[in-house]
């Protein structure tokens, strides 16, 4: 399957443009004999659409192409407006024009509240787990990918299941779990458990995403010829060697995608970074609680909201952007051939 | 709230339990059906040639890669009854009452156009894979033997995609069940209890651990119903997913 579709054939009705099609010019004659036929634009719409499908179909197609793309988009714009528009002239924000001009409300996001460590802490958690999870998943998928052994499909199968279960069922027994003092982690965290630390949200959301990244780069992996293995195995590398200097090397690119999506689900993920701290930056509060203590005791900042959600957007707005290809040939590999 | 503190510690008869699982089900059915469709549209748009088709595909993918605090955020403002435009338009048209956040009825709508919104996306690239894995000979020999292009659809795309459809709901499905952040960051649990947030509720305001965990082990068991009723499907369907 090829990453991009662009090289191929146009599809249904691009053929009828590239060559003149009998029909489409008998059809166009016809609509030119009959003058005395005297018809409202409308129905000469309708006329020319019945003679001439593929144009209805063509009409069809760029009107939902705008449907899709107004309804996707506008509420980013909308946010924008609210962002802009200065908090006492809130009530007045418009459906598309902000109500007067304030630009000072993306300055005022890092003054009011220290959004820029909400955002540092997010950005921190959703890197270290990407890296976690290539790490491991390289492993793993090596091994099913690459290696023949008994009771590989069950446990195949086992990784799979674990995606079956809600977030809620880990919930609890890793809530007591981070909440019981250990003493043997004191000399590295203060209080002696992990709620309240990055390991808090990057452990449980490194092990929910890691079962996608195995079975994206299993498929990778599993295409490298085995004589390219071999040959390095030859001259002298271990396995581990011939995974990280040939295998890894050679199937970047589905590298590059099991990090992108794995980045992007845990920057966004709300249950486990809602409920893993207090909510305060220093105690590595993701981004999420950011946003949400705009909503202060006294008054709501709808404004500063908006500008923080804009801002808190644009690291996976970009990472969308760049990697465009990558995703969606992650989720199709990831997906079908399971 | 009516879950019960001692053995078996969820009762059926509960209104809030009822509530939940009415809940939870209703916007995993309905979220599901209106992505498939919609994302179905989305991914026949993709999968054709045009010029900024790239920037096209980028616009629809976007909503995906929203955090969901972020989602919550842009609704709840949407339908915020002093800035937002969402409330008049829908009172206007006679949906909605004063304060729809504040409303189970009307924040059950509010948070499926949300889900919606943003997860169709994901539909859209699942049903994508399986649009392009057709062999577009079929549709050259279709054009050949004069079929329209309706006909085409129905007799080829159709059928051929609809094991790719097939595991994209269930993923789909799979995920709806779990569904709390939105609500969380919309209208809260309290108006709209699914059965996550009844495990929140659960933990947080009571402590009840054996109550949260029959409550989440409840949602698995849910969740594998569903499984096993799209496996049967996945079965039965031709095309099976190697």
């Amino acid at each position: 399957m090829s990453a991009d579709p662009a090289d191929r054939e146009p599809v249904a009705d691009g053929g009828a443009a590239d060559e003149p099609d009998p029909t489409v010019e008998m059809a166009e004659q016809a609509g030119r004999e009959e003058p005395d036929l005297d018809r409202g634009i409308v129905e000469a719409w309708a006329a020319k659409m019945i003679s001439n499908p593929d144009r209805a179909y063509r009409a069809t197609f760029y009107v939902a192409t705008f449907f899709f793309l107004v309804t996707t988009l506008f509420p980013f714009y909308w946010l924008l407006v609210v962002a802009l528009t200065p908090r006492n002239n809130l009530s007045e924000v418009g459906v598309f024009l902000p109500a007067g001009f304030n630009p000072a409300a993306f300055i005022d996001i890092f003054t009011t509240l220290p959004f820029h460590r909400y955002v540092f802490n997010s950005f921190l958690i959703a890197t270290v787990a990407t890296v976690a999870v290539l790490l491991v998943g390289s492993l793993a998928g090596y091994v099913f990918g690459r290696l023949r052994f008994r009771g590989r499909n069950a446990m195949l199968l086992l990784v799979l299941v674990t995606s079956f279960f809600p977030p809620a069922a880990f919930f609890i027994p890793l809530n007591r779990l981070f909440n019981t003092n250990v003493d043997v982690l004191r000399p590295l965290l203060s209080a002696g458990s992990l709620y309240n630390t990055p390991y808090a949200i990057f452990i449980p959301l490194s092990a929910i995403f890691l079962p996608l990244s195995i079975f994206i780069l299993m498929t990778f992996y599993s295409q490298i010829p085995d004589g390219l293995e071999d040959a390095a195995r030859v001259e002298g590398t271990t396995r581990l060697g011939a995974l990280f200097r040939v295998i890894v090397p050679l199937s970047a690119p589905g590298v590059a995608t099991a990090g992108v999506l794995t980045f992007i689900s845990v920057y966004n993920e709300y249950f486990f970074s809602s409920l893993m701290t207090d909510g305060r930056p220093q105690n590595w509060a993701p981004m999420l609680e950011g946003i949400l203590r705009f909503q202060g005791e006294f008054e709501v900042l709808y404004n500063l909201m908006a500008a923080a959600s804009i801002v808190a957007v644009l690291p996976v707005a970009i990472l969308v952007v760049v990697a465009q290809e990558k995703i969606v040939s992650g989720l199709t590999t990831g997906a079908v051939k399971e | 709230m009516s879950l019960t503190d001692s053995l078996p510690f969820v009762e059926f008869g509960a209104p809030f339990l009822q509530q939940a699982l009415f809940v939870t089900l209703a916007f995993a059915i309905l979220s599901v059906v209106f992505e498939t469709l919609i994302g179905f549209g989305q991914a026949l748009v993709l999968d054709q040639d045009f010029y900024g088709r790239r920037w096209v595909r980028v616009s629809i993918i976007i909503p995906w890669a929203i955090p969901i605090v972020i989602q919550g955020m842009i609704f709840f403002l949407i339908f915020n009854p002093t800035i937002g435009f969402g409330t008049e338009f829908m009172q206007s048209i006679g949906v909605f009452g004063e304060t729809p956040l504040a409303s189970s009825d009307d924040s059950f709508l509010i948070v499926l156009v949300a889900d919606i919104w943003k997860t169709t996306a994901f539909m859209a690239l699942l049903i994508l894979a399986g649009l392009q894995s057709i062999d577009r000979g079929l549709y050259d020999v279709a054009k050949v033997s004069g079929a329209s292009p309706w006909q085409r659809f129905k007799y080829i795309t159709l059928p051929l995609v609809a094991p790719a459809l097939l595991v994209a709901m269930l993923f789909r499905t799979m995920d709806a069940m779990r569904i709390y952040g939105l609500i969380d960051a919309t209208a809260g649990c309290e108006t709209v209890p699914s059965l996550t947030c009844l495990v929140i509720i659960a933990l947080q305001e009571s402590r009840r651990w054996a109550t949260a965990s029959a409550v989440a082990f409840l949602t698995a068991v849910v969740i594998s119903g569903f499984v096993v009723v799209y496996l049967l499907a996945l079965r039965n369907s031709d095309g099976g997913v190697a």
